[in-house]
Parts: structure tokens; sequence; C-alpha cells
């Protein structure tokens, strides 16, 4: 094996890891301010891929299309996230453990079928804009022009993330409700209203990762269910409510599972298995995550 | 330790930190055969983490705990409860959702290794027993009472009850009355000064109604900033010039 | 005390009657909701008996329907042979997994028996040459003297399903049964009365996939088939909801709810293929109005319902 088709593995692995950290992000910060694990986030993302479509298909001809509908789909699923936190999520936040995740199991089943109710079962395609239809080379390396976008885009969330947290105002609250929620209502900061727009802006970033999927391939009914599992292992992997985690933690999973298909296809996903069972036993916490309060 | 055989516990420079914090520095500490001591200190002086310790709840640091002949420092949970300390809490750990009844049952199977039997109603088992125990904690009105819906006192009465049931040569008492009238506490005390004279039973508690030291202990330890600062008969640590100032000044 | 047998064994006369009453469809609805009962069932000895919330239960299910479908396809070992079997499987399964599981409370619990029922799903999923890979194992027929109708399979599943109940109620009112209730409401304190904790919760798990993989072996005969997705993370929430539906607190609860989840579907799925939506409706609703589940609601009016089960919601530290 040459250094050039490794080099479009790894290219390959780490695309898959962006597309994971961005849908896992919204998981972890939301896990980690609200310990919700919420199982309908990759409805959301498919949702976000849906959104795209027809905000692009509405705006077909215009050169921006393509572009705008991305950030668009994030405000759409938005929406959906913040409507469903007002109604559903705020009551079960002191519910027990099992009635959290059914409820949220229960969304994901909602939202799948009304997938299927809005958007038909025909998948969905994008017709990407004519300069990302080629292939760039990198180092010889042949690779999607598109999933540059895709690598610099997860960039740029990371790093607007990081700043959030580490410049804002509301980044300081949500950082300190990762560690004590008590302790941020006892400095009486409506934990609330902050647990609202936590829970929006994890969809947000759900929403955009499905506009960022979306013309990828096409856009078919299901593909949540494999990618919220693996979501749920970069955030275990990685540690909930740590971004850094997030972002190590779907790269490993990307790589993994890149390098994997080239000698052992059918191994990939077992891999992966087994590597978060692994760090549940020794580290539940995760690689990046603090010992949780229980 | 030639002197083993009169001692029931035997404590030698423990140690427990908790990251930065020191809580005991250096705690030696012996309990004779049939004894009732207290130990008393400001809160926050190391009395709970001091019972955590012997118990197995905390990861020992430094030092040794010896219990009759054996070293049982650092042995999981279980294994010293098995050996015979039973340890009552300061804020009751009960079985909020099993009755009275089969709480204290629960216990008394655990002590007589039939919890592996998965063939027998349990309803069948222990009868006799957990009905005279629930009689001498003065729960048995209580029996069919849902633990967690008690009152205060009474679940202090069952928490002492569970300790009971293990059938221990060394009871750990932590704040046995804190939550009680007046007159339960007296009942309780009086229940445990009882236990020590008929069957001997070696204890140990710490307890903030000075009145129930006074009345009850019959050897008194001070425990100051993770230190035993004073040691003796209750009335020659009321003496005892450094703690008083360290403890007895500072809060009575 | 007399009376808390009363309840169980109309259900019982019940499950004997209908057959001969029911169209034919429904009684294969009926078969549906024994071996899912006994599934939820076992399910419940995890989360109502010992307060853990697996989330990977279908996987020891799975395993008990494969070493059945296996061992009838390609060895033509015969069913009453194949039951045990299947026990077995399921349960050294179990004792290697759970020996890890029982290690995480709460929410890492959850997680870890996912993450192992997912690896158990991709090794099915994956492995072609033994498992049939996604095609599944076709062809895995009741045995000859059962016939070919309806009838005669669903009462060998009554008898099996009836003896796997008895077998776990006997364990659920055992030392044992409430040394897990002690668990759920305490382990710490179930420590220092002796009990090592992690020992009994492996036990515990080990007992649960037992019957769990019972269950998974008369499925494979009821439906002809066997494909992986019986142990995927999807598959191992029906048991949830079918408990949460019909009551975890209650040793029926998941029979019962078995009985409500798989009557439902059959009825909504024979006019909308919308079935996953109604079924998220209808759990929201539970879990919100009800969390005692359908017996937790009529347990206060009916007598014969009270078991010493634990209660739901009149817990306080």
């Amino acid at each position: 094996m040459d250094i050039t088709s490794l080099f479009a593995q790894f290219l390959s692995g780490l695309t898959y890891g962006t597309i994971l950290f961005l849908v896992a992000a919204g998981l972890s910060l939301i896990f980690g301010v609200m310990n919700i694990l919420n199982f309908a986030h990759a409805a959301l993302w498919l949702m976000g891929a849906y959104f795209s479509y027809t905000f692009w298909s509405w705006m077909q001809g215009y050169s921006f299309a393509f572009w705008l509908s991305i950030p668009l789909a994030g405000l759409a699923a938005a929406a959906v996230g913040w409507v469903m936190e007002v109604v559903l999520i705020k009551r079960i936040y002191k519910r027990e453990l099992y009635e959290q995740l059914l409820i949220t199991y229960c969304i994901a089943l909602i939202l799948s079928d009304t997938i299927k109710l809005t958007w038909g079962v025909t998948n969905k395609l994008i017709v990407r804009p004519e300069i990302i239809q080629k292939p760039v080379f990198i180092f010889g390396a042949p690779l999607d022009s598109y999933f540059l976008f895709v690598i610099a885009s997860g960039a740029a969330v990371a790093i607007g993330l990081w700043w959030f947290l580490k410049y804002t105002r509301y980044g300081h609250i949500v950082k300190a409700a990762v560690y004590s929620r008590e302790m941020v209502g006892a400095l009486g900061i409506p934990i609330p209203r902050i647990d609202t727009w936590v829970f929006t802006l994890g969809i947000f970033l759900a929403g955009f990762a499905g506009g960022i999927q979306a013309p990828i391939g096409s856009i078919t009914l299901g593909m949540d269910t494999a990618i919220i599992i693996q979501a749920f292992c970069v955030v275990v992997i990685g540690g909930f409510g740590s971004l850094l985690g997030t972002l190590v933690g779907s790269l490993i999973v990307g790589e993994v599972m890149s390098f994997t298909i080239l000698f052992w296809p059918e191994g990939a996903m077992v891999l992966i298995f087994v590597i978060t069972a692994a760090i549940l036993i020794v580290r539940p916490w995760g690689l990046f995550g603090t010992p949780m309060r229980t | 330790m030639d002197d083993t055989g009169k001692f029931v516990l035997q404590i030698e420079g423990l140690k427990k930190s908790f990251g930065k914090y020191k809580v005991l520095t250096d705690v030696s500490y012996s309990l004779p055969k049939g004894e009732i001591a207290a130990i008393i200190g400001p809160n926050g002086a190391g009395k709970t983490t001091f019972f955590n310790l012997i118990t197995g709840y905390h990861h020992v640091d430094g030092g040794t705990v010896h219990f009759l002949d054996r070293n049982i420092t650092n042995w999981p949970r279980h294994r010293i409860a098995r050996a015979g300390v039973s340890r009552a809490f300061q804020v009751s750990n009960i079985y909020p959702r099993l009755t009275t009844y089969e709480n204290v049952r629960q216990a008394i199977l655990a002590q007589k290794k039939r919890t592996l039997n998965i063939f027998t109603p349990a309803h069948r088992l222990a009868r006799k027993n957990t009905l005279d125990l629930l009689e001498l904690t003065g729960l048995l009105s209580h029996g069919d009472t849902l633990a967690g819906i008690l009152s205060q006192g009474d679940k202090k009465k069952l928490e002492l009850a569970l300790a009971l049931a293990g059938k221990p040569e060394l009871l750990l008492l932590d704040e046995p009355t804190a939550g009680m009238s007046s007159e339960e506490t007296h009942e309780t005390m009086e229940l445990v000064k009882r236990l020590n004279r008929e069957i001997g039973l070696s204890i140990l508690f710490t307890e903030h109604d000075i009145s129930v030291i006074f009345g009850y202990a019959r050897k008194l330890s001070v425990l100051y900033q993770g230190m035993v600062i004073a040691e003796g008969t209750p009335e020659g640590v009321r003496k005892n010039e450094e703690a008083q100032r360290c403890y007895l000044g500072e809060e009575v | 005390m007399k009376n808390k047998y009363l309840f169980p064994v109309i259900l019982f006369l019940l499950a004997v009657a209908l057959p001969f009453i029911v169209p034919e469809f429904w009684v294969h609805v009926l078969t549906e909701i024994l071996i899912m009962g006994l599934f939820a069932a076992s399910f419940n000895m995890i989360f109502g008996y010992m307060g853990q919330l697996s989330f990977g239960h279908a996987a020891y299910y799975g395993v008990g329907a494969y070493t059945t479908g296996l061992l009838m396809v390609k060895a033509n070992v015969p069913l009453l042979v194949c039951l045990p079997l299947s026990m077995l499987s399921a349960g050294l399964c179990a004792a290697v997994l759970g020996y890890f599981c029982v290690k995480l409370r709460g929410i890492y619990f959850a997680i870890l028996t996912m993450a192992f029922g997912q690896l158990v799903y991709y090794i099915i999923f994956q492995w072609y040459s033994f498992t049939g890979g996604d095609n599944g194992l076709q062809g895995i027929v009741p045995p000859a003297f059962l016939g070919k109708a309806a009838n005669p399979y669903y009462f060998f599943t009554l008898i099996v399903v009836t003896l796997g109940m008895i077998a776990l109620w006997i364990i659920s009112e055992s030392p044992f049964g409430y040394t897990m209730r002690a668990i759920r409401d305490n382990a710490e304190r179930t420590e220092f009365i002796g009990i090592n904790v992690q020992r009994y919760m492996h036990l515990n798990f080990i007992i649960a996939a037992v019957f769990a993989g019972l269950a998974g072996a008369l499925w494979g005969p009821f439906n002809r088939s066997v494909a992986p997705d019986l142990c995927s993370w999807q598959h191992s929430g029906m048991p949830v909801f079918m408990t949460v539906m019909g009551g975890p607190f209650n040793f029926l609860g998941p029979l019962i709810g078995s009985a409500i989840y798989t009557l439902l579907m059959a009825f909504v799925t024979s006019f909308t293929e919308y079935w996953p939506m109604v079924s998220g409706i209808v759990i929201i609703v539970v879990v919100l109005v009800m969390p005692g589940g359908l017996l937790g609601l009529l347990r206060d009016r009916l007598p014969f319902l009270r078991q010493n089960v634990g209660r739901a919601k009149e817990t306080n530290g």
C-alpha cells in the first residue's frame, strides 16, 4: 500500500469524522448541560437534510441557493427543537433516567414518521454547483471537493463553539452548568431559559450538520438510525459535555472506520463498539470528560 | 502487638486526603473489647471519614485498621461487614421502597448467607428473627409501613436495626440520635447501653448531643483537624485544656 | 394472601380459552404476546427489580433465537433440546458481557448494554457464512408433532412461557429477588449488610439473559425465520416500551404491557403504516400521565393486584 492511498484513506476518515463531530457536538452539549441523552438528535439531523433539500429546491436557479440552504436548515431544525424543548423536554429534566430516554426515543419515532409524511419515501438529491463537482487532488490523493467545505465547516463549528464557551458570558454559564446546575441556579441565573437555548443551539448544530450532509449523497429515510448510535459512541469515547472530547472522539471513530475497512471491512463497526465498550469500562466519563455527578 | 486480644479495633497512623484536603493526618486509636466509646469533634474534623475508612467506604491512603486479630485495611465493604463490623449511618440509609419488615429481613438474610437462595419464598424465612429485632428496636408497629415514609426518628431506629441484624462484634454509630425526639433519644441510647452490657457488644459512636456523650460513653476521644488530640474518660477530657480550647470551648 | 394468585390464574384460563374463540390471525398475535411478554418479563428482572435500564437486552434474545435457528436448520436438533441450549448460550453471553456491565450504573449501564447489544448485532450481521448475515436464517419450522396450524404452536408457547414466568416469579419472591430490590433501592447499604453487590447483579443479569434466550428460542419456529434485527437496539427498546406500559413495579406488568403493545400494533398496522408515530405518542402519554404503567394505575383500586414488588412513586430519601 502506497502513501497516496493511505493519505486518501486518512482524508475519507477525516471527512466522516467531521460529519460525526457536527452531529455529536450538539448531542454532547445537551447531555453535558441537561443530562439528557437525546435519542431524537439524529432524527433532527435527518430533518435538517430534508429542510436543506426543500430550501434548495425553492431557491433553485439562484447561485447562492446551495450554500444558503445549509444554515437555513439549521435554523429550521432549531425551530423544531425549540418547540420540542418547550412542549416536552422541559417536563422531563427531573424525571427518572428511563423516562427521559423513552421520551426522546419516542420523539425520534414521531419525527422519523413526520419526515416520511412530509417528504415521502423517495430519495432526495441536491445537485451541486459546478465548482464542487470535480475532485481535487491533495498530494496526489483525490478528494471530493465538497469535502473540503465539509471539513472547513467542521473546523468553523469547532472554533466557533470553543470561542463561544471561552469568551462569551453565555458560554461561561453553559460551562458552569456542565459542572453544577445547582450552582448556576444559586447564582440567580434562570436555568430554564438556559436549558431552552442550549437545547435549541444543540438542535441547530444537528440541523446544520444535516444540511452539510445533504449534498454528499442522496437523502434517504432511515439514515438517522445508523448515525445516532455512532454519535453516542463518539460522545462516550470523548466524554459527555467535552467539546475537545467530541472532536477527538469523532476523529477516532472516523479514522478507525476508514482504516479498518481497508483490511477487515466486516469488522469496522464491531471495532467501534469494542472501543466504546472498553472506554466505558475503564473510564466511563470518557477521554476528556470529568467524572460525573450522579 | 501483644495485646491484640484485648482490643476489638486497633488503628495505626490512619491517613486520608481528598485531593489537596487532608482530612485525617495521622489517627491512631484503640477500642478495648466490650467498650462503649464516643468520638467528638467539630464539623469537618473527620469523624464520618474515620468511620468510612474503617468500614471500607473510602480507600485508606496510609496506616492500618485491625479488627480483632485481622488486618482489614482496604477490604471490600461487604467483607468488612461480614467479618463483624456493622454501621449505622448519619443520614439514614435504608431501603425506601421496601417495608420496614422487609428492610430488616433483608439484613438478617444477608447475615445468614441465605441471599443466594432463589427457590424459597422470602416471606417464609427468618420470620421470628425479624419480628424479634423489630420489637427490640421499637419498630414492631411499623412493620408494614414503607421505610421511605417513616418518620425521621423511626428511620434512625431502622438504621440501627439494619446494623444490628449483621450480628456485629463492633457497632459503629454515626450520630445515632440525630433527628430524634428526646424521648426517642433516651430509648435508643438505653438500647445501645443494654446491648453493650448484655451481649458485650463493642460500640463506637459519634454524637453532637453532649448529654448523650456524658451519659453513655465510658471513653471519649476528641478528633480535631484530622488528629486525636485528647483521649480518656469523659470527665478527664472535660478537664483537658487543649480539648476545651479546640472543641468544647468553641461549640458548647 | 390467597387471592394474589387469582389474577394470574384468570389470565392463564383466558389464554387457554381464547384460541378456540378468535380467528387464526389473532392466535398468531397471541403467540407473539406470550413470547414478547416473557422477553419483557426477563428484561424487568434487570429494570424493575435491579433498578438498571438495559438497552441491549435484545442481544440475548437474539442469541437465543439464533442458537435454536442454527441448531434446527444446520443440525436438525429437536426444538425441545434447542430450548435449554438457547438458554445456555444466552446465559454464557451474559456471563461474559454482563461482567463488565454491572461495574456501571445508570446512564453508563444503559449505554454499555447498548454498545454490547450492537456488538452482537454487527457480529451476527456480518458473519454471512455462519449466520446468513442480513438474510437471516429461513426454514425454521416447528416440530412435526405440532403440525402446521397456529393453535398447536400457540399452546406449546403457552406452556413454555408459563413455566418461564413461574420460574421468574419464584426467583423474584426469593431472598435473591429481594436482594435485587434492595440493590435497586440502595446498592450502597446492601454492601454494608455484607452482600457483594456486583456479583449479585452479575448473577441477575445472567438469569435475565437466560429467560430472554428462552423467549428468543420460541421466536424462530413461530416466525419460520430469524434475522439480525432481533438483536438491534430498536428491538431492545421493545421490552422497555412494554414494561413501562404495563407497569415495571408489578410482576405481570411486562406481560400485560406486551399484550397492550402487540394488540395495539396489530390493530393500528391494519390501517396505517405510521405505527412508530402512534406508538411514540402512546408511550409519551403513558410516561407523562401514568408513570406506574397500567397495572400501577389499577393497583390502588383492585386489591388483588397488590404485590410487594416495590412502589413507583412513594420514595423519599
